[in-house]
């Protein structure tokens, strides 16, 4: 069953003419899969920013987030660590300043702490369909390149089968004074991501990194979503 | 049966029934597009007389509308002029001229056709494809087509062969082998004749305009003359029925494949790093490893790890001994064990103490790997060092190398020729004798450092110690390595999705 609350989100961006999701509707769509997702709020004015550091509270990550903009690291419109509201209103103000009048907000949201940083996502191969991505995540995915893939539907045993697969596979397991990892958490989502690609097919890819273990917990940071 | 998939919905295909018993071992056989002539070279030619070398029991009718005689046998102007009715037909006429020649061997009942012309959608023009198209649409009507531009069917049993194959074994075994290309299969089958490979069928399917790939996987996935099933793949039709069709007969017997053609040049822009990392060659290895099949890269390691499946018995070998003479055997052997996740276990001193007693001092070394000190320990003496080793329990299997191509700087020496000189049939029977008393299997390495021009005798005394071993159902290998890798193949398959 295609999930209600994910279509409406995928189904308004396709009938704009979108190719991607903004990273606050991709969270949307992921905790409508039961995907865990950072704590986040999207602040368009001074209102909802005031209401986004109720709400999250300290540090803070803060992001420009419009569906034009994929990635943000190179554009400098993320700021992280802050501590204030001073900082915070500072952050707002400079990235509404480099979005450039880009439709969108600001995303606030909690700053995860954890050193392992993981890589989920979904590919569509032109033989085999929607197919799961697992590996290492950040600034590993591009340079080590350990990753491994499933075909979309995953059996639990596929999920822990290409989890086992990498060669960094010991990064879940409990290393120094680090806790292992949820491996329950990390089949579901590994699951669902599969699902999100066979109850859409206007669902092109998706890219889930960093996922970071916060303690044993996988969080998705940032997350893309490429419509057809 | 027991559906290993669990939870996944097999949405079950229909294929079109199909009489595989006429298509492999037909009785009555067309081949069309024979010229007539003892020294006509077409190909239509070639394989009537390859399948009369293999020595095919049926009849034959072949036919060309300049009609004559070949080999003597009455060439038939037109398939309607065959006085019965047949099984099969090997095809072999000009493009243009397939699919009316494939319509009339449907009328003479046949179940089946091999079309080695060439001609086709291969060609990539729109009159190739509209042929293609019209063999389809007759295979449609209840004829079932290897090929087009393909070398058809190779069945031991029933003496149908390749082309060009007249001399490949007619016995038959437990390996089915898929392939599109010809010449993949060609090589293999002769490559399998010398390793000791023994197939139950094998289809080189080329454009695959009927049967291929999953079809056929389907097919040998049922077939209990079957029990390895070997392909090599370019490219697949449907993915999603290959993958069911892979996964189902993984879930049934060993499923090897070699796809070719991959490399990580992703011809389509895309704007994930999810899709950046996929390519077709992750993707590939990991549609084989959920599948439950074993990949291999290249043809050698193809063959070697078909020859393994084949030949050893259906279970993981995880700790193993390693027992040999000369070089560094000993460091080598824990080098790749590691690597490929084996144990080479040391054995207890009791063990090591019997063993020690059969070799000679100084030199060797009794723990494991055993390095038995020189390449001129006698059979018995292995024969007792492996009898002695099986004994640890944790053993599930033995290497045994033997550098049999040192026996050259004996047989010089002595003024004999190296094959008399070397004992490789007493250590064939040896080695025959361990596995028949311990349970366990062995598998012999027998390298060549000396293939040399000057040491061609070397290269014929170890090719007739293959068959010595090989005959006594021992697989041997060249390398150490390569004996390695596939038993740490067989272990995936066996020590892992199955037990």
């Amino acid at each position: 069953m295609k999930n209600e609350k994910a279509a409406k989100i995928i189904d308004k961006a396709l009938k704009q003419g979108r190719k991607t999701l903004s990273e606050y509707e991709a969270k949307q769509v992921l905790a409508a899969y039961g995907i865990p997702v950072t704590k986040e709020v999207l602040a368009k004015d001074k209102p909802t920013l005031e209401k986004g550091l109720k709400k999250i509270g300290f540090p803070l990550v803060m992001k420009g987030c419009s569906a034009d903009i994929a990635h943000k690291t190179e554009k400098g419109l993320i700021h992280v660590d802050i501590r204030t509201a001073t900082e915070a209103k500072k952050a707002f103000r400079d990235i509404i300043a480099g979005m450039e009048g880009f439709e969108g907000g600001v995303l606030m949201q909690e700053m995860i702490k954890g050193r392992r940083e993981l890589v989920m996502g979904l590919t569509r191969d032109p033989q085999f369909g929607p197919c799961v991505m697992f590996g290492l995540g950040g600034i590993f995915t591009e340079i080590l390149r350990d990753v491994s893939f499933r075909r979309a539907p995953l059996e639990v045993r596929d999920a822990k089968e290409m989890m086992q697969e990498i060669k960094g596979h010991k990064i879940l397991d409990a290393v120094r004074g680090m806790e292992a990892a949820d491996q329950k958490l990390l089949v579901d989502m590994l699951i669902s991501v599969g699902r999100i690609g066979l109850d859409f097919d206007s669902v092109m890819e998706i890219d889930l990194n960093p996922v970071i273990l916060s303690g044993s917990k996988p969080v998705v940071v940032d997350a893309l979503i490429v419509l057809k | 049966m027991f559906d290993r998939t669990g939870n996944t919905k097999i949405r079950k295909k229909n294929y079109p029934a199909t009489d595989y018993e006429r298509i492999f071992h037909p009785r009555k056989l067309a081949i069309l597009g024979v010229s007539a002539g003892e020294n006509s070279i077409g190909f239509g030619a070639g394989i009537l007389k390859a399948i009369l070398a293999m020595g095919f029991e049926g009849k034959i009718f072949p036919v060309n509308p300049k009609g004559g005689e070949i080999a003597g046998l009455n060439i038939y102007k037109r398939v309607e002029d065959i006085p019965e009715d047949i099984d099969f037909a090997v095809v072999s006429v000009a493009a243009r001229f397939v699919p009316e020649a494939l319509e009339a061997c449907r009328i003479k009942g046949a179940a089946g056709a091999q079309i080695l012309s060439s001609g086709f959608s291969e060609l990539g023009t729109p009159e190739g494809q509209a042929l293609e198209r019209q063999i389809q649409e007759v295979a449609a009507k209840g004829i079932r087509v290897v090929g087009p531009n393909c070398f058809g069917i190779y069945c031991p049993r029933s003496a149908l062969t390749l082309l060009p194959g007249p001399d490949l074994s007619r016995e038959s075994g437990p390996v089915g082998f898929l392939a599109q290309s010809g010449g993949m299969s060609i090589d293999f089958a002769h490559a399998g004749k010398w390793m000791g490979i023994r197939f139950s069928k094998m289809v080189s399917f080329g454009n695959g305009a009927d049967l291929r790939e999953a079809e056929l996987l389907h097919y040998l996935a049922g077939d209990p003359e079957t029990k390895v099933i070997t392909m090599y793949i370019e490219g697949i039709k449907d993915g999603e029925a290959f993958f069911r069709e892979m996964k189902a007969a993984a879930s049934q017997k060993p499923v090897i494949v070699y796809k070719g053609g991959l490399s990580r040049a992703g011809a389509r822009a895309v704007a994930s790093h999810t899709a950046s990392m996929g390519g077709s060659r992750a993707i590939w290895q990991s549609m084989i490893r959920q599948a439950g099949a074993i990949g291999v890269a290249d043809s050698e390691e193809m063959a070697q790890v078909t020859m393994a499946f084949s030949m050893l018995p259906q279970k993981s070998f995880r700790n193993i001994t390693v027992v040999g003479g000369g070089g560094a055997i000993g460091v080598t052997a824990c080098d790749l064990a590691e690597t490929f996740g084996i144990e080479i276990p040391s054995l207890s001193a009791e063990l090591q103490e019997r063993i020690g007693n059969h070799l000679p001092k100084p030199g060797s070394s009794a723990t494991n790997p055993i390095d038995v000190a020189n390449p001129f320990v006698g059979p018995q003496a292995l024969r007792e060092v492996l009898l002695a080793a099986a004994e640890d329990p944790r053993i599930d299997l033995q290497i045994i190398v033997s550098l049999l191509f040192h026996y050259k700087g004996l047989a010089q020496a002595m003024n004999l020729p190296v094959s008399a000189v070397t004992p490789f049939r007493e250590l064939a029977e040896a080695v025959r004798d361990v596995v028949d008393r311990t349970g366990k299997p062995v598998v012999a390495v027998l390298p060549n450092a000396k293939r040399g021009l000057e040491s061609m005798d070397v290269t014929e005394m170890i090719a007739m110690a293959r068959q010595e071993y090989i005959h006594r159902g021992i697989p041997v290998f060249d390398e150490m390595h390569d004996a390695i890798r596939a038993v740490a193949r067989v272990n995936t398959y066996y020590g892992g999705r199955k037990k």
